[in-house]
């Protein structure tokens, strides 16, 4: 079976953020834990975008409730779940309507296992759109050991040039860019109130 | 900055109900210059490299190549503008540049001056899968009638536009939403009447009348002529203000079987015939290699336009200009252009994609420029994507494919293949298996002797 880029929810995001906060995305979901999961990426996903994100079920999803739910508004993030999967109808119904799928803001497909193939097969102009950004969704790393996470302050400081009470200062009096290695470098001196 | 990435859980600590203060933040951080011309630099690449942005904003931004297919818009939009009623198809696969195509076609037509090219993607505004006869003639009847007055409201405000197009106007948007009704009935429809009284027992009752845009409906060829009154009085509107009226369906590829493609297209285009509407439409491919059926939809068009798949050539100029027209140069040198050239098979869409996937991979892995481990990487991520859900006998006709270059097109599962990109098809004898799938499909072990 053919093995898709594991990426931790924080690089999805990142990913979107670099792009302009457009575009789509899908995202294989775990097998385990999919919506605690699905809960993380939503929460990255606004930290990172500074935006609301919002998760829409496609099934049971009519045409006309998800065009009207992608649109209003149709600029911030949706994550548009498959559940446990769709059937193959289902997903041609889509494709034909993936124009009313179109908008400002990004979409990311949460998909279950099996879906992929069935994206491939029954959506081939929704996969067009989509392209090589399929990803399994992967750990974020665990958790730093504290010599790894002096040696990534210092990683941060030098490349920045300051050092990281000047990054509190300047959180403090907001004249800090929201850029993700920024909102890591806050995390990771413990001031992500400063977020 | 070395590539080392294992975040804590950022989210533990970083919610976004506590961030408020970066909108509007002054970007006067003093970090090194390198950093932020970096972010910046990928940034402006990723939107130029955007596959998904529509079309009409990439025409005007300058980033479309308009020659692409040797100025197929240009015969499209002049025999639309010389023979009015002219009705004509473009086919092609997914990611094509078919949009794109009729879109310039449409601003030629513009520039005519007499010309009213109409574009509708009819996909956009309503479920075209229950879509049924008269639904693309009514979509046209209320995008004339949007030309001459915004809404409902126009028509019913403007005394000026109610006396000259009201009436028709009613007629068009029952025809398309249909209406509700109060209807009389009687208690007992076969009691005999007693006595001459006007009084009747019964009660009223509300009927809804389906219009031609709320699917699914009845298909019955009368009904399209109840719209060719109205639409007539349109087209006679727009002749009075010197407009020609012309149609372009967009969308209507999506029907990728060829039937449903032609019962929803049949009698609204030969309506559009009688009324000298020319119309420009979309199809997809398996109205080209279809046996019969794909044949004879063929026939009844005045012209069907295959967008093939770009041929890369050894130098791939015409593809590797595309991505120049983007500016790729920023963050890709030669050879990464030409892999992704190579590896896109010629498929528009999936060139932009690749081009922009792999700027993304490079900046999510704190490189500077495009390298090609990021170009590899991503070319792997498409051809996994493309291979997912084929069993060992498709995986053995690609391979023979590969081998022999043979490759019946009228097959229907062979048509799948070039409905889903696998196969590509660049002329009507030259199929080829999408490169970047090839590149991931795994080979059988060679026998041992």
């Amino acid at each position: 079976m053919p093995e898709f880029s594991t990426q931790p929810l924080f690089d999805i995001a990142r990913r979107l953020e670099i792009r302009g906060e457009t575009g789509w995305l899908a995202v294989l979901a775990p097998v385990t834990d999919s919506t605690t999961n699905l809960d993380r990426l939503q929460t990255e996903l606004q930290s990172i975008l500074q935006k609301p994100a919002r998760v829409i079920e496609l099934e049971p999803s009519t045409f006309e409730e998800l065009r009207e739910a992608l649109h209003q508004p149709d600029d911030d993030a949706v994550i548009l779940s498959s559940g446990t999967g769709l059937t193959q109808e289902k997903w041609r119904s889509l494709d034909i309507m993936r124009s009313a799928l179109e908008r400002k803001g990004p979409v990311i497909l949460w998909l279950a296992t099996g879906d992929v193939a069935n994206l491939t097969e029954h959506a081939p102009y929704i996969r067009s759109f989509i392209g090589a950004s399929i990803f399994l969704a992967g750990p974020d790393g665990g958790i730093m050991t504290e010599a790894e996470r002096q040696e990534r302050l210092n990683e941060l400081s030098q490349h920045f040039g300051f050092t990281g009470d000047e990054a509190v200062r300047k959180a403090q009096a907001r004249e800090l860019p929201h850029e993700p290695e920024l909102v890591e470098w806050l995390v990771l001196l413990g001031r992500g109130d400063l977020l | 900055m070395p590539a080392v990435f294992r975040y804590c859980a950022l989210n533990c600590f970083a919610t976004f109900e506590n961030r408020t203060y970066t909108t509007h933040m002054p970007s006067s951080v003093t970090a090194p210059e390198g950093q932020l011309s970096r972010r910046e630099k990928f940034r402006a690449y990723m939107q130029a490299f955007n596959p998904t942005a529509p079309a009409v904003d990439l025409i005007q931004a300058g980033l479309v190549i308009e020659d692409l297919h040797q100025s197929l818009y240009r015969n499209l939009a002049g025999r639309a503008d010389l023979e009015p009623g002219s009705q004509q198809l473009l086919v092609g696969g997914v990611g094509s540049g078919k949009t794109t195509e009729l879109l310039l076609a449409m601003r030629s037509l513009e520039s005519q001056g007499h010309i009213l090219p109409l574009h509708i993607d009819v996909s956009k505004a309503t479920d075209l899968s229950g879509l049924n006869t008269g639904s693309l003639v009514a979509s046209l009847g209320l995008k004339i009638a949007a030309y001459f007055g915004n809404g409902v409201g126009a028509y019913s405000q403007d005394t000026e536009l109610k006396a000259e197009l009201g009436e028709p106007f009613e007629k068009l948007w029952i025809y398309a939403y249909g209406k509700i009704e109060r209807v009389w009935v009687p208690s007992d429809d076969d009691s005999p009447d007693f006595d001459d009284s006007d009084y009747e027992e019964g009660h009223f009752r509300i009927r809804k009348i389906p219009g031609k845009l709320r699917p699914p409906l009845p298909s019955l060829d009368r009904e399209i002529q109840d719209i060719r009154e109205p639409l007539e009085q349109f087209l006679a509107a727009a002749k009075r203000r010197g407009k020609e009226v012309a149609v372009i369906f967009d969308g209507l590829d999506r029907l990728l079987d060829p039937t449903k493609f032609w019962s929803v297209a049949h009698q609204d285009l030969r309506l559009l015939r009688q009324l000298k509407v020319s119309a420009l439409a979309t199809a997809p491919l398996s109205v080209l290699f279809a046996a019969e059926v794909g044949q004879s939809i063929a026939g009844e068009f005045d012209r069907v336009q295959h967008l093939a798949v770009i041929t890369a050539g050894p130098d791939n100029a015409c593809l590797r200009s595309v991505l120049e027209k983007r500016h790729c140069s920023e963050l890709l040198n030669r050879e990464e252009v030409d892999t992704i050239c190579h590896y896109s098979g010629g498929v528009l869409r999936d060139l932009i994609s690749l081009a922009r996937d792999a700027g993304e991979e490079a900046y999510v892995s704190e490189h500077d420029t495009i390298t090609a481990a990021d170009v590899e990487k991503v070319i792997r991520q498409l051809g996994n994507g493309y291979l997912r859900g084929l069993g060992p006998p498709v995986i053995n006709a690609l391979l023979e494919l590969d081998q022999s270059k043979s490759f019946n097109v009228r097959l229907p599962h062979n048509i799948e293949l070039l409905l889903t990109r696998r196969v590509l098809e660049y002329s009507s004898t030259d199929f080829r298996v999408h490169p970047a799938l090839l590149s991931v499909i795994p080979r059988p072990e060679p026998k041992r002797a």
